[in-house]
């Protein structure tokens, strides 16, 4: 159940976006989280929304997952929406209510910012579905290795990183012994009153991190039997390939800023 | 002279703030090929033991010379790459998100070239029977895959010593079995020289040569037969005698006329089943 939560994400497939070089997805996003704010009329919003959902569709994931990702955002994309509407001012009249007035360019308004968002969360929430979170790693870690040269410690960061994802399955499973153990000795995680159940969770967390550092102490030990010594001079199992495809999709963003920007009024 | 890989001479250590010696005069050597268990009961200092021979702990006095080199740290990480140690937990030893990933983990800390690499993790994994697990998550493998799977991580370095510190304590009996007979083909058929390091008396009858420790100094050494034939001092010292010898011994007790030559439960089933044509 808990295994779902966080790492369910990832829906294998084969698709191009499956297939496209982490790296090529995290350039092509960062590029859009900008040009993004380019658009400002209909047409701009226009192609912007088809060229995010031809993504979508390239993916071969059904849209409902898509929009499952929205469903956490959904209140603050609506509050944003309402307050456009009843706060900008601007163009006609369309609609009174009291003291209250709504104008056509608050409405137009209230839907560009929320179609704005959604198209945010939507692209970033493809690239949780499409890569697996490993990969995910491997790309952060190789797009910021020019940073080493500043002496910021991309291999040792991508590292725990890995080992964290590694270790997330390890630990639940870890904790729900410790419940199923701490239940059996009398301990109420489910029932009672909140300060009873806070004290639940203590007997919980202790366990579960004591035995986390005795396992970070042992994985130390058997990662330097294993002759780890830092990033350096050691070479990669898990290779990148960057192919023709990741190119064109990069090209296509930047086509895409191009566009916005000629056409944004 | 024999070719001795490892030898160890008058090895001593104490752990910080204590005054008792963990490990103190052990002297002994491990020749090719050979399979030597240490055994003894917990806080005898066999994973002291253990910890000293791969540079993880450094001796207070002694000399540790593997391959006729002494170990020091300018040569801990040469001896690392060809000593593999497989520890007792299962998860805290995998490093890797996937068992392609973890086997390969100690070729990436080597540099060796990725095409090599890739060559390398599939013959390791051929030898412990692991390789359709090749893209499996470790959550998704049982205790015994996932030391075999060490096993081969070791394997990948092409090591001359492996050394098993309590490697099998935390699984169950198939999964023990799984790793103790991947470990014996490696010795027999590729001439893999195993050092084990156990309290579990199964373990040590399927070495050549045993060493008892208690108490941080070596308290016997011999074949399992010799050592099996202490009895009762063993037990002395919270060894128990494996099921086999002691039915052999209430046998013999009983005026049923065994040889006290084995120690394998196969073996006595069949002295057992032979005995009454022999009459």
């Amino acid at each position: 159940m808990m295994n779902s939560m966080i790492i369910g994400k990832y829906v294998p497939g084969d698709s191009v976006i499956h297939r496209m070089d982490p790296r090529a997805k995290l350039l092509v996003i960062f590029i859009y989280v900008f040009i993004v704010f380019l658009a400002n009329n209909s047409a701009t919003y226009a192609i912007l929304s088809v060229f995010t959902f031809s993504l979508v569709v390239l993916s071969r994931i059904p849209l409902s997952f898509v929009l499952k990702g929205l469903k956490p955002v959904i209140w603050i994309v609506a509050i944003t929406f309402l307050l456009h509407v009843f706060m900008t001012k601007e163009g006609d009249v369309l609609y009174q209510i009291g003291s209250f007035s709504i104008y056509e360019g608050g409405v137009k308004q209230g839907v560009f910012i929320s179609l704005r968002f959604l198209l945010l969360i939507m692209i970033t929430t493809l690239l949780t579905l499409t890569t697996t979170p490993i990969e995910v790693t491997d790309g952060v870690e190789s797009l910021l290795g020019p940073l080493k040269k500043v002496h910021v410690p991309v291999h040792e960061l991508a590292l725990m990183m890995s080992i964290s994802l590694r270790f997330i399955p390890t630990l639940m499973e870890e904790t729900e012994k410790i419940i199923k153990a701490q239940t059996a000795r009398g301990v109420d995680f489910t029932g009672g009153p909140f300060s009873e159940r806070i004290k639940a969770i203590v007997s919980l967390l202790v366990p579960l991190f004591i035995s986390s550092f005795k396992r970070a102490e042992e994985l130390a030990t058997a990662m330097e039997a294993r002759g780890y010594r830092g990033g350096e001079g050691r070479t990669k199992f898990r290779q990148l390939v960057w192919k023709w495809t990741d190119t064109a999709f990069l090209a296509a963003v930047l086509v895409l800023a191009v566009v916005l920007f000629a056409l944004r009024s | 002279m024999e070719d001795t890989i490892l030898s160890v001479e008058k090895l001593s250590f104490r752990y910080p703030n204590q005054s008792d010696y963990a490990v103190q005069n052990v002297t002994f050597q491990v020749k090719r090929g050979e399979w030597l268990a240490i055994v003894g009961h917990n806080g005898s200092g066999k994973s002291t033991i253990a910890k000293l021979l791969i540079g993880l702990l450094r001796p207070e006095s002694g000399v540790i010379k593997l391959f006729h080199t002494v170990l020091d740290e300018r040569t801990v990480w040469e001896i690392r790459r060809r000593v593999g140690m497989v520890f007792q937990n299962p998860d805290n030893q995998f490093v890797g998100t996937t068992v392609e990933d973890d086997v390969a983990f100690a070729l990436e800390n080597n540099g060796i070239p990725r095409d090599e690499m890739i060559k390398r993790v599939h013959e390791a994994l051929r030898q412990v029977q692991m390789e359709e697990f090749l893209h499996h998550e470790p959550h998704h493998l049982s205790g015994g895959q996932k030391q075999r799977v060490a096993i081969a991580g070791i394997l990948a370095l092409r090591p001359d010593l492996i050394i098993l510190d309590e490697a099998t304590s935390m699984l169950d009996p198939k999964g023990r079995q799984e790793v103790l007979d991947t470990v014996r083909n490696l010795n027999k058929k590729q001439r893999i020289t195993v050092l084990s390091i156990t309290h579990d008396l199964e373990e040590v009858a399927k070495a050549d040569r045993v060493i008892v420790m208690n108490k941080g100094e070596m308290m016997a050494e011999g074949t399992p037969k010799q050592i099996f034939a202490l009895g009762t001092k063993l037990e002395r010292i919270g060894l128990d005698l494996p099921f086999a010898v002691k039915i052999r011994d209430r046998l013999k007790q009983r005026g049923i006329p065994l040889s006290s030559s084995y120690v394998t439960i196969e073996e006595l089933v069949e002295e057992l089943w032979t005995l009454y044509l022999k009459r």
